[in-house]
């Protein structure tokens, strides 16, 4: 069986790896030291979705990345292994080899193999909970039939292939395969103009116009303004607060989000957010770093007001003053009408083969 | 006949020094208010952990001369200039630690008298910034690693007591660049220790968990925490304790986390 797999393997490696993309995109940047490869995709597929490497052996990658979800969970805000809630939302991993930073706030984390620490071994919260637990997964890695035949023929010039970094190459590039560039939308600027309804078409409008502002921060081809890719030049990263909070009236949000401020310690970065892609964004309910929108229509509204009032309890304030909002978010009026088309526009935005796409599917769920 | 010429170096020096360097062992014990505490303490407060790091570790002899313990470089605990100290078990409240232990410096130092001691908790900024999957022991410990500071947790402990407790994570923050590309952080967060009265052979360095929330109303029932973050209320207190400004990270006054006492 395990010469089987390793064959397997090995053919795969012989055999590079190319993302199925339209014609006119670039690929993702890819680390020099971790290259693309058919076999490597496989492998991290596998350790992906395994649960063993969490701490208790119930979470693996896909706990808190579901396909079905477009890889996110449906939850408000994320729970670890060991069911700790996570103080934020988990994002889609959809397209995120085209992010130049990662997760929501971390102006440090480029790349996919620096960021899958974080799950994997981070102890506050307590995601995978492997964190001093290293050997566990070193062990498992030397003890599975598929790893042991898998590993060698992956990375066949490591003298001991059966290490960590190996592990986390492999996720990362398998989290590097997850693109998606299927949706109507995409069809639709590929040249087949019935691929938007009406209403659809008048939406787009409406989002890429200076008077509903959302293209500056979601836009591009994968809807963020922090894209990165193999010919780019010049690094974008965008943070923004987008006027959710406004606790003290001077701009603070919840002190266990503060968002880039607690990375730089500097006020003007209080509430400052990625822009997280916004394809799939039907999938990805609820909404924001916290999950504290529950629908798209909710998302709308936020924008339409210009910051989001919350008249009483603990978040109490007016987040449309937040001192530190960004100047995109000034608030619009949108008719009924108009508002039923920027949602039919967001939701052609989602790729069902996405979703259901076998290759990047739980290899160990029940057929 | 390089190993004659080495050994004639190695005289040469001797004969220079006078005397050959020797060994000397630092303990560390961990206390809460001046007691002594454990993971797996009977009593009302436990530990639940204490790892640090701890570099530039000198000796200060009679004349005043600061000089330099050389760590026994082991692959595991000790680089020559760094070593990882872990005063937990992995037993009782300390659910995330390890087994293993280290609760001593080892190294060697020029013969001499000494009176007083001193050390830098933290990583060097040269080695804080690498890959930890690369990096060589002790900077190897994932759960020592700080992924989305940038850097690594140069101390995580805390403990609890019967109504509450408290845990800190040190490290820098406000890094710049991208990780393992690290060109500087806001707010370095090293703590400068000088115990002045140690007396190496005599005396064990004490590390007092208590000094942290000293003044702090910790709230009842819950775990307060400090993550070095801007934001966080509990950081002001303990890093009053470290020595450290909170806003900028730098020394501000005299650390009282670590003291030193005869040995038992």
């Amino acid at each position: 069986m395990a010469v089987i797999i390793g064959t397997l393997y090995w053919l795969l490696r012989e055999r590079g790896y190319e993302w199925t993309l339209p014609e006119h995109l670039p690929r993702p940047s890819v680390p020099a030291d971790n290259p693309m490869s058919a076999a490597k995709v496989a492998l991290g597929r596998r350790l992906f979705y395994d649960t063993r490497l969490s701490v208790n052996n119930t979470n693996s990658c896909g706990s808190c990345h579901q396909q079905a979800l477009a890889f996110t969970d449906g939850r408000p805000r994320a729970v670890g292994a060991t069911g700790q809630l996570h103080p934020r939302a988990s994002m889609s991993l959809v397209n995120v080899a085209y992010l130049s930073r990662l997760t929501w706030a971390n102006p440090l984390l480029e790349h996919l193999e620096d960021q899958a620490l974080t799950p994997m071994f981070g102890d506050n919260p307590i995601e995978m909970g492997m964190g001093g637990r290293e050997h566990l997964l070193v062990d498992l890695l030397r003890s599975d039939a598929a790893y042991k035949a898998a590993l060698p023929a992956v990375f066949p010039d490591d003298e001991d292939p059966f290490s960590v970094l190996n592990a986390v190459r492999a996720i990362a590039a398998f989290v590097r395969s997850i693109v998606s560039f299927d949706s109507p939308y995409d069809r639709y600027v590929a040249g087949d103009l019935n691929a938007l309804s009406v209403s659809a078409e008048r939406g787009m409008q409406l989002f890429f116009s200076e008077r509903l502002e959302c293209f500056h921060c979601h836009g591009g081809f994968n809807f963020t303004d922090s894209t990165t890719h193999e010919n780019t030049r010049v690094d974008s990263v965008g943070f923004h607060n987008t006027g959710l909070y406004n606790l003290d009236g001077s701009g603070a949000y919840p002190t266990e989000n503060t968002g880039l401020y607690d990375m730089t310690g500097e006020r003007r970065d209080m509430g400052r957010f990625r822009a997280p892609t916004l394809r799939n964004i039907e999938l990805t309910a609820p909404y924001m770093h916290d999950g504290s929108v529950a629908t798209l229509e909710d998302v709308i509204a936020h924008y339409e007001r210009g910051g989001r009032l919350i008249s009483d309890g603990p978040y109490a304030g007016d987040g449309r003053l937040n001192p530190f909002k960004s100047e995109f978010i000034r608030g619009f009026e949108l008719s009924a009408d108009e508002r039923h088309d920027l949602l039919s526009f967001l939701h052609a935005l989602t790729d069902t083969s996405l979703v259901q796409d076998p290759a990047l599917s739980d290899p160990f769920a029940a057929p | 006949m390089i190993a004659r010429a080495v050994a004639t170096g190695l005289a040469a020096l001797l004969a220079a020094c006078g005397e050959p360097p020797v060994q000397v062992q630092i303990p560390f014990i961990a206390v809460l208010d001046g007691m002594p505490m454990a993971c797996d303490a009977g009593g009302e407060a436990a530990l639940t952990d204490l790892r640090f790091y701890v570099y530039d570790v000198q000796l200060r002899d009679t004349a005043g001369a600061d000089r330099k313990l050389e760590l026994r470089a082991d692959n595991d605990w000790q680089q020559v200039n760094l070593a990882l100290l872990d005063l937990e078990t992995g037993a009782g409240r300390c659910v995330n630690g390890t087994a293993k232990l280290n609760n001593a410096l080892v190294g060697t130092v020029a013969a001499g008298d000494y009176r007083g001691l001193s050390f830098t908790l933290g990583v060097p900024f040269a080695q804080n910034h690498g890959d930890p999957l690369r990096a060589a022991p002790p900077l190897g410990d994932a759960a020592m690693h700080w992924h989305w500071r940038g850097g690594y947790k140069f101390l995580r402990a805390g403990f609890v007591t019967v109504d509450d407790g408290f845990w800190i994570h040190l490290g820098s923050t406000g890094c710049e660049g991208t990780l393992q590309d690290i060109s500087g952080c806001s707010a370095p967060n090293r703590v400068t220790v000088q115990l002045h009265d140690f007396v190496p052979g005599r005396d064990v360095v004490v590390v007092d968990l208590g000094a942290l929330v000293s003044g702090a109303e910790l709230d009842d029932a819950t775990a307060t925490d400090c993550s070095s973050g801007p934001a966080e209320e509990y950081c002001v207190t303990a890093f009053r304790a470290l020595g450290l400004d909170h806003a900028s990270g730098m020394t501000s006054g005299v650390q009282s986390l670590f003291s030193s006492r005869t040995s038992p």
